[in-house]
């Protein structure tokens, strides 16, 4: 599913294949990925062997959903900083609720979901309604969100269900099952965003909201929904990480909010809104995540970790934010005048 | 009042006064040395309480300071895992005036300025478990550490035991650089000789005591090599999760050596018919280390004798092989996250966690 450059084209004379223009930021991360799978094999086969990736992929899975939920924020020009707290409540409910019993999973995950749509109304409605700064609003949404862990798990973990545990930790033909989760919420936001009236509106008015505005378009009320759906996310990859790990801390969303930036924009979203590009924040998240498998193989040092993590960030705030053409153009007419 | 009224009545009472009498001569004999005749108050201060390790602590804490009828109140503060809010609960406690402190700072040598104050105003003050820096006498009234070195020394022994030929060991702690596991490091070099292989990058496996990681860290590892003879932990709940991508690999779960938890012990007695070297052998998960501090805290305000001992020690708790001192133990029907090498009493800890 190749992303086109033209942006709100919805009908036109038909194109090849060959002749429709990838995203740069497609590129780019599809590029990355394969080089750090060649890189892989080479110094570090066990990277990518089948046991590592069935280890290693449910985390990508649910950073993959998370940076979907983060994309839609994004797109509106916003940031949302409630991704720990809105992650870790999904995991305590998840687990808290059910206590072990397979019979009340259903409606701990209905309450989660509950919860989720709550906490991004508020969200939607302080930062789309009354133009709070989004970072301001979801900070503290975020806070509020873990007042809600305190209250139903006091910090203390609990054992997941038998049920969810087969549910997002189990495997059929040899893929673990939050992986398929994964694919199948990227085919929704992808054909939902890209093939309906609602995703291009969702993108028209991310790109200039003004402009939506004089059309007649419901600025409010869609950058509300990112909000919204962006708690929905979140909640699905807390559920998912209740299953995947037997006895998860409640505490589990801490370590995602920077992973859920990173991946956004890896993929070529632009910070100021606009277009959003949902396969390459798939690709994106399984980027890093192999990218830590890589560095774990390797055996460098934790430090190094976090430096090559954090590099691979700024790389891609570089290659998208710096105008390369310009800069190369910029240096060769300066060289011959310092000749 | 009519006489039979008046003479049970007076029964009641002179059996009334008889049991207080033998309760005051029950507490008096109960009373522990370090138990001193000044009244007190004492505050327990957590930099961070948000867990059941630290929930079981408080009311291990709790229960030591009930021993002694001096302490007239106790008070608990949680940091919340906030540096200012640790700060200033020990800034607030030493403005009330509450005679002895015992601290957890979690934030290190962040926190001696506040304690250096508490101590300056006449506090007791008794930082635990965690090096904040300073000295006893100077900056507080005096330090009671853990033996994190003999955890490591008892790993290394177990381990040489199980495998006197040398072994290759895969050793995990939490964040980067933590003093805890630099020091279980330092215990199991003293035992260990060359034919043991640490697989790990140099000190530790960073995991950050979060299962997620661990299993993450634990399915690189695992990959890479094919022949890890013993894990070892310094938190063995955390790995209860993790433990399973030894399946993925169609591999056995080798030896662990650990500390103990309910969902450690009940994950082994579950899994171990279907991994032939799994085996198993944790040391006491230390909840108890506050119960030192809390009497030190009380000796020193209340003109006690202090403990012998300002280190507090843990001993082995389960061995899967020899059932010495413990076989391995699980409450199946109590919360995951409780310590039942904890003195606190199993089900006072599944009440205190909330489960």
């Amino acid at each position: 599913m190749a992303q086109t450059d033209t942006q709100f084209e919805t009908r036109g004379p038909r194109q090849a294949i060959h002749q429709i223009p990838l995203a740069k930021g497609f590129v780019t991360i599809v590029g990355s990925t394969v080089a750090l799978i060649v890189l892989c094999l080479i110094f570090a086969p066990s990277a990518v062997s089948t046991g590592a990736l069935v280890g290693s992929l449910p985390f990508a899975a649910v950073l993959a959903i998370v940076g979907l939920g983060q994309m839609l924020v994004v797109q509106q020009g916003g940031f949302d900083l409630s991704v720990p707290g809105g992650v870790s409540l999904a995991v305590v409910i998840a687990t808290h609720m059910p206590s072990g019993n397979d019979a009340d999973l259903l409606g701990a995950v209905l309450f989660a979901f509950g919860c989720a749509i709550a906490a991004g109304v508020i969200n939607g409605l302080l930062v789309g309604v009354y133009r709070l700064n989004a970072i301001i609003a979801t900070i503290g949404m975020n806070a509020l969100l873990f007042g809600g862990v305190f209250a139903i798990s006091r910090g203390v973990p609990r054992t997941t269900t038998d049920l969810l545990a087969e549910i997002a930790g189990g495997r059929t033909f040899g893929i673990n099952h939050s992986v398929f989760i994964a694919l199948a919420i990227l085919v929704l936001v992808s054909f939902v965003m890209k093939k309906t009236v609602v995703g291009r509106r969702f993108e028209a008015i991310g790109a200039n909201p003004l402009a939506a505005q004089a059309v007649g378009l419901r600025v409010k009320l869609y950058q509300m929904m990112a909000y919204v759906f962006a708690q929905l996310h979140y909640c699905v990859a807390g559920i998912l990480i209740a299953g995947i790990t037997r006895e998860p801390t409640a505490f589990q969303g801490n370590s995602l909010l920077l992973p859920s930036v990173a991946v956004v924009v890896l993929a070529g979203t632009s910070l100021l809104g606009g277009r959003g590009f949902p396969i390459s924040v798939v690709i994106a998240a399984f980027f890093l995540n192999q990218l830590s498998q890589f560095a774990l193989a390797v055996g460098v040092p934790f430090s190094a970790q976090t430096i090559i993590q954090a590099l691979a960030l700024v790389v891609g705030i570089g290659i998208y934010s710096i105008n390369w053409t310009t800069l190369t153009t910029k240096l060769a007419n300066r060289n011959p005048k310092e000749e | 009042m009519t006489q039979s009224t008046c003479r049970t009545a007076v029964a009641v009472a002179a059996a009334g006064l008889s049991m207080a009498l033998l309760g005051s001569t029950a507490s008096a004999q109960d009373t522990p040395a370090w138990c001193g005749p000044n009244e007190a108050s004492l505050a327990l201060l957590d930099g961070f309480g948000g867990n059941s390790w630290r929930i079981v602590t408080a009311e291990a804490g709790r229960q030591e300071a009930e021993l002694c009828p001096s302490i007239t109140e106790y008070l608990y503060a949680d940091g919340q895992g906030d540096t200012q809010k640790a700060i200033s609960d020990i800034n607030s406690m030493a403005a009330r005036g509450i005679d002895a402190l015992v601290v957890f700072g979690d934030a290190g040598p962040a926190v001696l300025p506040a304690l250096t104050n508490a101590y300056r105003a006449g506090a007791i003050v008794i930082p635990y478990r965690v090096v904040v820096g300073g000295e006893a006498g100077r900056n507080y009234t005096r330090y009671v550490a853990a033996s994190f070195v003999e955890n490591g020394v008892l790993w290394g022994e177990w381990i040489v035991e199980q495998f006197p030929d040398g072994a290759n060991i895969l050793f995990l702690s939490g964040p980067a650089g933590n003093s805890q596991g630099l020091e279980e490091l330092e215990g199991m070099m003293q035992v260990l000789d060359d034919s043991y292989v640490f697989l790990n990058p140099e000190p530790f496996a960073v995991t950050n005591w979060d299962p997620a990681l661990t299993q993450q860290v634990l399915s690189a590892a695992i990959a890479q090599h094919e022949d890890i003879d013993v894990i070892v932990s310094d938190f063995g709940p955390s790995l209860v999760g993790a433990l399973p991508v030894f399946e993925n690999f169609d591999r056995s779960i080798p030896a662990l050596a650990t500390s103990d938890g309910n969902s450690l012990g009940c994950f082994w007695q579950e899994n171990r018919a279907n991994n032939s070297d799994f085996d198993l052998m944790t040391v006491e998960t230390g909840t108890d280390n506050v119960r030192l501090a809390v009497q030190w805290a009380i000796a020193e305000a209340t003109g006690g004798t202090p403990p012998e001992s300002d280190v507090f020690t843990s001993g082995v708790f389960e061995n899967s092989i020899t059932d010495q001192p413990n076989a391995v133990q699980c409450e199946p029907d109590l919360p995951g996250a409780i310590y039942l090498s904890s003195a606190v009493p199993a089900q006072v800890q599944a009440d205190a966690v909330g489960n």
